[in-house]
């Protein structure tokens, strides 16, 4: 009897520690993220990958420079594989440089259009964003392979827990959904007006199956008709939008599914 | 106890999964217009429909309301590519889409017993379903409300918020050179039509108010040069009369129930807010202030009464308790304000204001925050809002040349978001415009 509740007792003790030590050593990556800096709201992918690749060509002295101020960033969570992979990109083979070619045509095709913008923010020193933005990113995903690399989603197809959309991504989606929606501007502001829609995709970006409202329940309830109407619209906004400008196909474990928060609320506030 | 820890620990690590679906804010998004396909009903080759175009009519009236709305725009028929037969029993949505349809509206019409059946369907072409459908059955001539409460219906149905369309508007007509203005008792639909006066012009009339309730005005007149308030039932045209005020200069308003009415009266040279039961006439005072305290006005809920006094110096924007106690200023930017109205909705105050040289309608919180300016000009006064709280009418004058010619008054209306000002066309020019409820 004594030993089974000793041993249950130290059981529990155990999975308590166990805990405690080990869900902080999961959140790590996410503690030790940067704050994410304004600058870096404009244009991630067109600014990073493109001139990533075109660096990698063209001219490697940059390439270095900017390597170095990023280990120095990174010297924390640096690992020895880290140097590998930098030495892998430094020297590339001829077959690798074909398949990068070939990787980098598809990404310029798939980069999302939003070229207007980018003239506008051409104030900012484009080196310079370039350098913050591969910084962020570098220490954001805490991850040691080269960021050329990792750009290549086609070398590496196994679906990572920490991939994420592109900023510049999200804002492709964004800005698809923003055309689509018509703002039902009738409705009066309240705090609780915002829809959330889960939306399934396929490869090309068009629907899986039908948009889900997380908040269906609310839809139907009566004194509800104005949460029902915004939900509507905003359904009527996914269906509009059907299929939309989909990212990279080899990225599609991170966009197959979306929760879309349709929010009108700071334009019903007036 | 291996075995445990190896149960567990994808547990703890599956706590992180969880999170993995990406969630993007879409927080603009297109204010253009709703584009709605809004087909002309069919019917079985009706002699009496052909021959009073009421295809035609109803479809002209509903676009033409939605429109107005400044939500809505309607798609030209002429892009339409099923008869109206086939797309009121299953329309083909894909093609309907292709023609940037969000909504289509079908129809049937026919004649039993010399009255008229309408039936219509307003279809979601995205979600490909029927989102609303009703029959309307009435006389023939009636056609015209049936469409405006149709108009309504597909309104209430895409805003949330229900409609305004069948409604009319009474105001004071105006004929005739500034000095010598002969002012009659007017009344019309919301969209101009049905347009009748309701006196004959012997006496100036004044400030026409709607009773929240019934169909029913209550309206200032002069009656051997003494201020009399009269209460007139449109349906029926039973006039009568109210009271002798002298010193009154605005006509009441209506409390939320239609069973009293709050004015200001001057007395003793000293203006001040007085309520009178309708059922009892029984009058009771509820300012006391040396100031001039006038244009008092319920909220929907009948607690509270906003009006306009000059105890602070200027004239400033008040809210006070229905029995008279907490009087509070609301107004808190500069200028004058004047002719505050509470929204049907409860939410918002809305005024006239005069601030350098300028008159404005705007909006304000009723606690006096949020205070939004929707139009200027050079006169301009007296909002009345829309049974839904959504779109205010209000008056305004053109300036008169050095030769006293030119001068003029409209009717305006403007929605909350200060766009879609549009100018309510009526025989002769037109002044102290005042909404009507929705037609029960």
């Amino acid at each position: 009897m004594r030993i089974s509740v000793v041993g249950s007792v130290s059981l529990h003790f155990l999975i308590l520690l166990f805990t405690i030590v080990s869900l902080p050593l999961f959140n790590n990556d996410e503690l030790e993220m940067p704050p994410v800096i304004q600058v870096e709201l404009i244009e991630i992918a067109e600014k990073t990958n493109v001139p990533q690749i075109s660096k990698k060509k063209e001219d490697k002295k940059p390439e270095k420079e900017n390597k170095k101020e990023e280990q120095k960033l990174n010297q924390p969570i640096q690992k020895p594989k880290e140097e590998k992979s930098n030495e892998k990109v430094k020297d590339p083979s001829t077959e690798e440089k074909i398949e990068n070619k070939k990787i980098e045509e598809k990404m310029i095709q798939n980069m999302p259009v939003r070229k207007p913008e980018i003239k506008k923010k051409d104030k900012f020193d484009p080196l310079k964003l370039a350098e913050l933005i591969d910084k962020q990113k570098d220490t954001k995903q805490t991850n040691p392979e080269d960021i050329v690399e990792k750009d290549y989603e086609a070398l590496d197809s196994t679906p990572s827990l920490d991939k994420r959309l592109t900023l510049s991504e999200e804002d492709a989606i964004r800005a698809q959904f923003m055309q689509c929606w018509s703002i039902p501007l009738g409705i009066p502001y309240d705090e609780t007006m915002i829809v959330k829609i889960k939306i399934f995709l396929n490869t090309d970006g068009s629907l899986l199956k039908p948009p889900e409202v997380v908040q269906h329940e609310r839809m139907n309830k009566p004194g509800e008709k104005y949460f029902r109407t915004l939900a509507e619209s905003a359904l009527r906004a996914v269906r509009r939008c059907d299929p939309i400008k989909a990212p990279e196909a080899e990225r599609y474990d991170n966009w197959k599914n979306l929760q879309l928060n349709f929010d009108p609320r700071e334009i019903l506030r007036g | 106890m291996k075995r445990l820890l190896v149960c567990l620990f994808p547990l703890i690590l599956f706590t992180n999964i969880s999170f993995a679906i990406i969630e993007i804010d879409i927080t603009e998004g297109n204010r253009e217009p709703l584009p709605l396909a809004i087909s002309e009903f069919f019917h079985d080759n009706n002699q009496e429909i052909i021959d009073k175009k009421i295809t035609e009519n109803i479809r002209t009236v509903i676009s033409d309301d939605l429109e107005r709305s400044g939500l809505f725009s309607s798609i030209d028929d002429k892009a339409f590519i099923q008869t109206n037969r086939a797309m009121h029993l299953k329309p083909r949505f894909a093609d309907w889409r292709l023609i940037k349809a969000q909504g289509l509206l079908t129809g049937e019409l026919a004649i039993e017993d010399d009255r008229l059946r309408v039936e219509f369907r307003l279809w979601d072409t995205f979600a490909e379903k029927e989102i609303e459908g009703l029959v309307l059955i009435t006389t023939i001539d009636n056609w015209r409300r049936i469409s405006h409460m149709i108009a309504d219906k597909i309104y209430e149905r895409l805003t949330g918020e229900e409609g305004y369309f069948d409604t009319r508007i009474v105001y004071v007509a105006e004929e005739g050179p500034k000095n010598k203005r002969i002012k009659k008792l007017a009344i019309m639909d919301q969209d101009g039509a049905n347009h009748k006066f309701l006196t004959s012009g012997k006496e100036l009339v004044l400030t026409p108010r709607f009773n929240p309730v019934r169909q029913e005005i209550t309206y200032l007149s002069y009656f051997k040069n003494l201020p009399r308030v009269y209460l007139l039932n449109i349906q029926t045209g039973i006039q009568e009369v109210v009271g002798d005020f002298p010193g009154m200069t605005f006509a009441p308003r209506f409390s939320p129930d239609g069973g009293k009415i709050i004015m200001s009266l001057a007395r003793e040279g000293n203006s001040d807010l007085y309520v009178m039961d309708l059922t009892n006439r029984v009058v009771e005072r509820l300012t006391d202030s040396p100031a001039i305290d006038t244009s008092p006005s319920y909220s929907p809920d009948g607690k509270k009464i906003t009006f306009n006094s000059d105890r602070g110096g200027s004239q400033q924007i008040y809210v006070m308790d229905s029995n008279g106690r907490n009087q509070k200023r609301i107004s808190k930017e500069g200028g004058n304000y004047a002719t505050p109205v509470w929204s049907p909705r409860g939410d918002l105050i809305a005024f006239t204001k005069f601030y350098q040289g300028q008159y404005f309608i705007g909006v304000m919180r009723t606690d006096g925050s949020g205070e939004r300016l929707l139009t200027e000009n050079w006169y301009q006064e007296a909002p009345s809002w829309s049974s839904n709280g959504r779109v205010l009418i209000f008056y305004r004058e053109t300036k008169a040349n050095d030769a006293g010619d030119g001068h003029s008054s409209s009717i305006w209306s403007i929605d909350l978001t200060g766009f879609n000002e549009r100018k309510i066309i009526t025989p002769v020019d037109a002044s102290d415009p005042s909404w009507s409820k929705l037609i029960q």
